[in-house]
Parts: C-alpha cells; sequence; structure tokens
C-alpha cells in the first residue's frame, strides 16, 4: 500500500487554532496499517520541509495529508478537503513565508508553502481544512469547530486507508479556491 | 564613577551608595536628560512641518498581525532634504509572560517563558532555569555548565546565518537593490571581491546575486546551515526551539561520547562556514562605504549598547548573586556597559543596578513614583536599586488608543544609567574585546580593540579573522558584527567542547544538581544570559515556593524601546532619525524605504512582523520578520 503521512498544523491552547493538532492528538490514539503513520508536524517549516525531503528519498510515492484550522471566511466549522494544486504565490509572498516559518510562526499555508518551494512536498498533497471561530489563549474549541471535527476525522480516515480516495478530490488552489466543499469527496 | 546620571556615587573601595542630600534620588521628573541625547521633535513642530511643506510626510511601516508579536514603525520624512524628522517603534500586541508566571511553581518558567521566542527559546529556558537556581541556591555541576554553554551557542549558530543571510541579506541583493539603486549593481558587477580567495565569490555583483531570497545560493545554504545548528542542538536539548532538558541546576541531558561526537561532526561544518560569512561581510560592507560614504549614516546612533556576557567558567560559575560579578567576568563573553563608544563596567552587579523600565509612553500604568516606597530599595548585597528597577517593577497592563504624546506602544523604555542602550551579538564582541579578560585558549583572543578568532582548518586552510572595534556605529557594522560572531560563538563551542570531554574523561559525568523548591519565606533571583540578539535578563521573585513577579527584559525590549520621559528616543527611533534616504527615486510610486528598512533590520529585530509601508494611498510591501522573541 502507498505509504501516508497524516500530519497536523496548528498552536497548541489556541482555542480553534489549535484544531490540526487536537485531530493528530485523536489520531494517533488509534490503531493504522503499517502504511500509514500519524505526526504533529507543528514545527518550524522549514525543518518540516527538510524532514519531508529525507522521507520522499526512501518513499518517493508518499501521500502527504495535512489537517488543520485555516481562515477562509467560511461558515465556521465548515470542512473544506482538496489535493493541492502547489501553486506558489508571488515570490514575495514565499519569502514572507520562509522569514515567518524560520521566526517561528506555524501555520498550514507557510507550512505548505516553505514545503513546496523547497521541493519538500510528494506530487500528492491532501489538505483537510476547518474554519475556525474563536482565536485566543485556551483548550476548549467553539462548538462549531468542535462539532466540525468528527468529520475532519472521518475524512482523513477515509484518504489515509484507501490512498487512491486522493485522486478524486478536487485539485485546488491553497484553501480549496472557489470551493468550499463539505463532506467525503 | 561609571554613572553620570543615575544619583549613585561609589566610596574609595568600590562600594556603590546613593548620593547624599536628595529628597527622592530617583525621582525621574527632578533628573535631567542624559547628556548628548538626541531629542524627538514635538508633536506640534512635527504637525506645523507637515503642514507647511509638501515634500514632507508621513511613512508608516504597518503591521498585519500575525499569531505571534508584531512591530510597527511610524515616521515623519522630508524627502527634499533626504532626512527622517520623527521616528517612533510601536509593538503592537501584549504578551504578558510577566502576569502569566505570577502564582506558579519557578520550574514552570523554563517551559512557559521558552515560547516567548520562535527562534530561540533555549536561551529563555536557559535564563530562567538561572534565575531560579540563583534564587533557590543550586549550582550546577562543570559539565551541566559546559553542555548549557554549548546547547546556546548552537542556538546562535541558528539564528547569526538565518538573520544575515535569510532576513536582512535580502536588502542587499541584486534583486532587490537594481529595484532601489540600480547604479551600485552596475557598479558591484564591476569590483572585484577583496576576500575572493576564502568565500570564492569574484565580484561583489557575484555576492549579490547569491543573496537573492529564495534561489540564491548564500540563502540556500543558510537554510541548509540551520539544520546542521537544529540537528546538534536537538542532540542535547531533546527538540528546538523548546528544549526539554534544561532545568535549574544544569542540564538533564545524557551525555556520552557518541553526542559529544555526533555533536562535533556538526560543529565543524561551521568552521568554513563562519570564515566565509565574516570575510563576506567585510567585502559588502566596504564597497558599500566606498559606493557612498553616506552609508556610514544609515542605521547610525551612539554606540551605546548593554550586555550580561554568557558562557560560563564552570569552577567560577557558582549561581550566587553574591558573586555574579567574579563569575560574569570569567565569562568567555565578557559582560559590558558601553556608553558612547566606552565601555565603562563589565560588573554584573553594576549592569544590575544601573537598569530601569520607564513606562511613559507604553500601555502600562506607573507602579513607582509619587513617593512610593520600592519593595527593594537595594540589591542582596546593599547596592542601591530604583524603584524603577524590575525587581521593584509591577506589571500593569493598560490598554488605550494611541497617541505620540502619550501612549503608542506595548514595550516598555529600559535605560541604563537612563541611556537608551542597544542590545546585539556585537555588543557581546565589543565587550569582550575591549575587557581583555578571556581565558587562555587556542582560538580566541581579546586585543583590547578587536578579537582575533583562529578558525580551524577545514576544506579551507586555518584562518585567523579578526573583528576590530568599529568607528562607525551603523547598519553595516551591526551586520558585520553579527556575521563574526559566527566564528566567535563557533570557538567558545569547541573550547566547551574540549573542556567537556576531559571532564568526561575523568569521570565527571553529572549533568545536574539535585534540588528542592524552598516553601517557606521570600528569595530572589536573576538570571544573566544571552540571547542571539544580545542582553537577556529575567528577574525574578519567590514567595514560599511560588512565583511573586518575574520580569523578562529581551534584546527588543531594548532595541524597540519608545522615546522616553526625557524625550529621548528608543535606538531604532534614534538609528532611524539618523538615517539618510539614499533610495534612488522618492516619487511615491516605487518608493521602497529601503535604507530605513536596513537600519530597523540591521538589529535583528526580534518580533514577527510583516510590516507594510503605508506611504497615502500607495502602500508599499516589504517585510521585517524576525524571530518572534517578544518585547515585553
Amino acid at each position: 500500500m502507498r505509504p501516508v503521512l497524516v500530519g497536523g498544523v496548528g498552536y497548541r491552547l489556541l482555542r480553534d487554532y489549535s484544531a490540526g493538532v487536537v485531530v493528530t492528538d485523536r489520531l494517533e490514539q488509534r490503531r493504522w496499517p503499517d502504511h500509514v503513520r500519524v505526526q504533529d508536524l507543528s514545527f518550524n517549516p522549514v525543518a518540516v520541509a527538510q524532514q519531508l525531503q529525507d522521507d520522499m528519498a526512501y518513499e518517493p510515492d508518499l501521500l502527504v495529508v495535512f489537517v488543520s484550522a485555516a481562515a477562509r471566511g467560511r461558515r465556521p466549522g465548515a470542512v473544506t478537503s482538496y489535493r493541492w494544486d502547489g501553486g506558489l504565490p508571488s515570490p514575495d509572498r514565499v519569502q514572507a513565508a520562509v522569514a515567518e516559518a524560520v521566526t517561528g510562526v506555524i501555520a498550514l499555508d507557510n507550512t505548505l508553502i516553505v514545503a513546496r518551494q523547497f521541493d519538500g512536498l510528494p506530487e500528492d498533497v491532501a489538505v483537510v481544512e476547518i474554519e475556525p471561530k474563536v482565536e485566543s489563549f485556551g483548550e476548549a474549541l467553539s462548538p462549531e469547530v468542535d462539532e466540525g471535527l468528527d468529520e475532519v476525522v472521518r475524512m482523513v480516515q477515509t484518504i489515509a486507508l484507501d490512498p487512491s480516495v486522493v485522486r478524486s478530490l478536487p485539485l485546488a488552489p491553497l484553501g480549496g479556491g472557489a470551493l468550499p466543499r463539505v463532506g467525503h469527496p | 564613577m561609571c554613572f553620570k546620571n543615575l544619583p549613585i556615587e561609589f566610596d574609595a573601595d568600590g562600594r556603590p551608595h546613593l548620593r547624599g542630600g536628595i529628597a527622592n534620588p530617583y525621582e525621574p521628573s527632578t533628573a535631567t536628560a542624559p547628556v548628548g541625547a538626541p531629542v524627538q521633535l514635538s508633536q506640534s513642530q512635527i504637525e506645523e512641518l507637515l503642514a507647511k511643506n509638501g515634500h514632507i510626510r508621513s511613512v508608516d511601516f504597518d503591521p498585519v498581525t500575525r499569531v505571534a508579536g508584531a512591530l510597527a514603525f511610524h515616521s515623519v520624512v522630508d524627502t527634499e532634504e533626504r532626512k527622517v524628522l520623527e521616528a517612533r517603534s510601536m509593538a503592537t500586541l501584549f504578551r504578558g509572560y510577566e502576569v502569566i508566571m505570577v502564582g506558579r511553581d519557578p520550574r514552570d518558567a523554563i517551559y512557559i517563558t521558552s515560547r516567548a521566542c520562535g527562534v530561540c527559546g533555549g536561551v529563555h529556558a536557559a535564563t530562567a532555569a538561572m534565575a531560579t537556581e540563583m534564587a533557590i541556591g543550586c549550582r550546577p555541576p562543570p559539565l551541566g555548565v559546559l553542555i548549557r554553554n554549548i546547547a546556546l551557542a548552537l542556538e546562535f549558530l541558528y539564528d547569526h546565518p538565518l538573520h544575515l543571510f535569510l532576513l536582512a541579506g535580502p536588502d542587499y541583493s541584486t534583486n532587490l537593490v537594481e529595484q532601489t539603486n540600480p547604479s551600485i549593481v552596475d557598479r558591484a558587477r564591476k569590483t572585484e571581491a577583496p576576500n575572493a580567495e576564502i568565500h570564492g565569490y569574484r565580484t561583489i555583483g557575484d555576492m549579490m546575486d547569491d543573496m537573492n531570497p529564495l534561489s540564491g545560493a548564500l540563502y540556500l545554504e543558510a537554510l541548509h546551515m540551520t539544520r546542521v545548528a537544529r540537528e546538534a542542538y536537538v542532540l542535547i536539548c531533546g527538540k528546538y526551539p523548546h528544549p526539554q532538558t534544561m532545568v535549574p541546576g544544569g542540564m538533564s541531558s545524557t551525555i556520552d561520547r557518541t553526542v559529544m561526537n555526533e555533536m562535533l561532526t556538526r560543529l565543524t561544518q561551521f568552521f568554513d562556514y563562519s570564515k566565509k560569512a565574516a570575510l563576506f561581510w567585510d567585502d559588502l560592507t566596504e564597497f558599500f562605504y566606498e559606493v557612498d560614504p553616506r552609508y556610514r549614516k544609515v542605521g547610525s546612533r551612539r554606540a551605546s549598547m548593554v550586555d550580561t556576557g554568557i558562557f560560563d567558567d564552570p569552577d567560577a560559575y557558582d549561581a550566587t548573586y553574591e558573586y555574579a560579578g567574579q563569575w560574569g567576568d570569567r565569562r568567555w563573553a565578557t559582560p559590558g556597559a558601553i556608553v558612547d563608544g566606552e565601555l565603562v563596567t563589565t560588573d554584573l552587579h553594576t549592569i544590575n543596578i544601573g537598569l530601569e523600565e520607564f513606562v511613559e509612553h507604553s500601555y502600562y500604568d506607573e507602579w513607582a513614583g509619587n513617593g512610593k516606597e520600592a519593595r527593594y530599595p537595594t540589591d542582596p548585597t546593599g547596592k542601591p536599586l530604583s524603584p524603577y528597577h524590575p525587581w521593584n517593577k509591577i506589571t500593569k497592563p493598560r490598554p488605550q488608543g494611541q497617541n505620540w504624546r502619550e501612549k503608542y506602544t506595548w514595550d516598555t523604555a529600559p535605560r541604563w544609567d537612563r541611556n537608551a542602550m542597544e542590545a546585539g551579538a556585537y555588543s557581546r564582541l565589543w565587550s569582550t574585546a575591549v575587557a581583555q579578560k578571556l581565558p587562555d585558549n587556542p582560538f580566541i583572543e581579546s586585543t583590547g580593540t578587536s578579537l582575533k578568532m583562529r578558525i580551524p582548518k577545514g576544506a579551507l586552510p586555518e584562518t585567523e579573522i579578526e573583528w576590530r572595534v568599529p568607528t562607525d556605529w551603523n547598519a553595516f557594522e551591526r551586520n558585520r558584527g553579527r556575521a563574526y560572531c559566527i566564528g566567535f560563538t563557533a570557538m567558545v563551542a569547541m573550547n566547551n567542547w574540549l573542556q567537556a570531554m576531559e571532564h568526561m574523561k575523568d569521570g565527571n559525568t553529572k549533568t545536574s544538581t539535585k534540588f528542592e523548591i524552598p516553601k517557606r519565606g521570600e528569595r530572589i533571583g536573576v538570571g544573566f544570559w544571552g540571547a542571539g540578539r544580545g542582553y537577556l535578563t529575567h528577574h525574578l521573585l519567590l514567595d514560599r515556593g511560588a512565583v511573586s513577579n518575574y520580569q523578562i527584559i529581551t534584546p527588543s525590549t531594548w532595541n524597540a524601546s519608545p522615546t522616553d520621559r526625557w524625550g529621548q528616543p528608543g535606538p531604532y527611533e534614534e538609528a532611524v532619525m539618523n538615517t539618510p534616504i539614499l533610495e534612488e527615486s522618492t516619487q511615491k510610486e516605487g518608493f521602497m524605504g529601503i535604507d530605513v528598512l536596513r537600519a530597523i533590520r540591521s538589529f535583528d529585530p526580534c518580533m514577527p512582523c510583516t510590516t507594510h509601508i503605508h506611504n497615502g494611498d500607495n502602500v508599499i510591501t516589504r517585510e521585517i520578520n524576525t524571530c518572534a522573541c517578544g518585547v515585553d
């Protein structure tokens, strides 16, 4: 089976913006087949890129599934999943992402941009996002995000257990483009 | 007599005491501004100039707030005279570590304060551990001290390349300079680089090409070097940037020869890199000076800086405040207060008692003044302390609207002997070079006017590089100093690595001392350490085993500080006010403000700040992104 890395991205104790790591925590508790591994990728995106470069040297057909909260102006708790088209923004924006990355800012977009810029992503990258509502210190998710999280977990599980599902996800730019889509592909 | 502005005198034995005959000696309203300090124009003067002259306009560097902190900058620029008339530095977020820490077990400080920074978490963890070990009386074993030194040196080896080539470097790249000063790029292509033999670039133009962001070889090499340093760091700290092995009384890491050797293979990769980086920035700096001597004025200010020193001698460091003067002097980087280019003290007690923090222009309420008695009128050795000293400070946040006459930042205004001091990696070079207190060692020599570093052979031959105390103090010298700090730091790490191996050979493998947090009485401590960007202190009070006061002063607390009660601007503000506008076009369309940005960025501003320049209706975007270390 094709190897799959499920990676959560987010900050701990930042309410809805912790969704990525909350999902990772939940998924790590489960028993997974050998081709799936779950990792908290909430660290310096340059280091994420460097780790993935190494991973891909051994697993050239690796599929990476990123899970994170990302504010896109959708309904709070809305879940969007897509296959990232890998399109990068302007060089200025990429440089801004690198600068943020090396100085400690952890977010889905700069992780994807930095990893793609430095050849740290495989061809297939699936993204499962949830729209956050609350950004403040604390453990509690908003009711909307808490409710949406089950959907996120189901979606990630579906892709991880059958990596061929990724091909049926819509190919879209960062944020899912003109989508959003909710639910299974 | 090192204090010129504080009401402190020294007796014949060199002990400080309050000057007699003054009713309220620390009352700042009665004190005079430091001699020679620049002063901001008044708001009414600025408003009059703006109203009368079309060529004078506001240029704001306005942040887009992210999860971490932010720096913003307001300035008024005379585009005809090509100079900055007013500059105001704003920290736009309240971090509140001082508030979060109250009531907690002091051990929490190691993990909580580490989160102040996304680059240099380890230095906060170490400083918190040191403040705690001083408060509870716990001396680390020699190997614990040495490994802590190495860990933090490795953190700096992550930090310096990052700043030089990923954050500040692009400002000097072909891609950028051909937009702001195209004539410089033409000249660079025709100018041979004097140190080509070491760094490998035939012309300055070749160097600038490889500084291009995202694709330049130097940019990509720096990214790689951050990985090398990070790998070495996690061998002893568990993870980066927030270490898991810093404890009061040393390090909890298990250190064996395998770890030491794996660390060494990474450390040695910095030998050649440090030679190239230093001589590269030498060539770049001298080229810009030659092109236009006014570049010596970009980011210039008085050479007034403060540093607490770093990298302890395990035979001297006893974790006490009483002997801080002695163990401070034995550090690999000598503590120092430098005023107008003169090293006035290396004594940690004197540095500590000279410290005050003011909030006239900050979003905080006063905690002192009006005759209120200080909680600690003296330090633990009986030397006088200001009511505005961190041990006496109470953090009282008061959010409110922005007003240049009153409050405009979340940063405070720390002052030493009431001088606006800056902090930086270069400050430790300066005090170490002048003080001549380095122990005998094979790699670093302090000459009184310079630091010589003998960097061992790698692919390049053994090379001596020499950082000289500069005659001009400006943006270029800050970057040059930071480049030499790579070599300095690598050689400090090497000295400590050799000492650690000797201790291990002798069977001294203990890295920490057992401790308990006393549950009775009040205790006081301070961590004197340093970040990649310079000065760092954590002042701590414990009451029955819990934190009752915790005060952090970071390098950016100094550098981004606002104008103080005497009208004396903070270091960023002063440096920007002294910066000539050398960008070739000052038309609204296409104006990038590169000279101002170079001035600010040369301090390695310690806040992630996506910063836009707002120039009326024309928004010109450049980012001043850097580490997430808080200004508060």
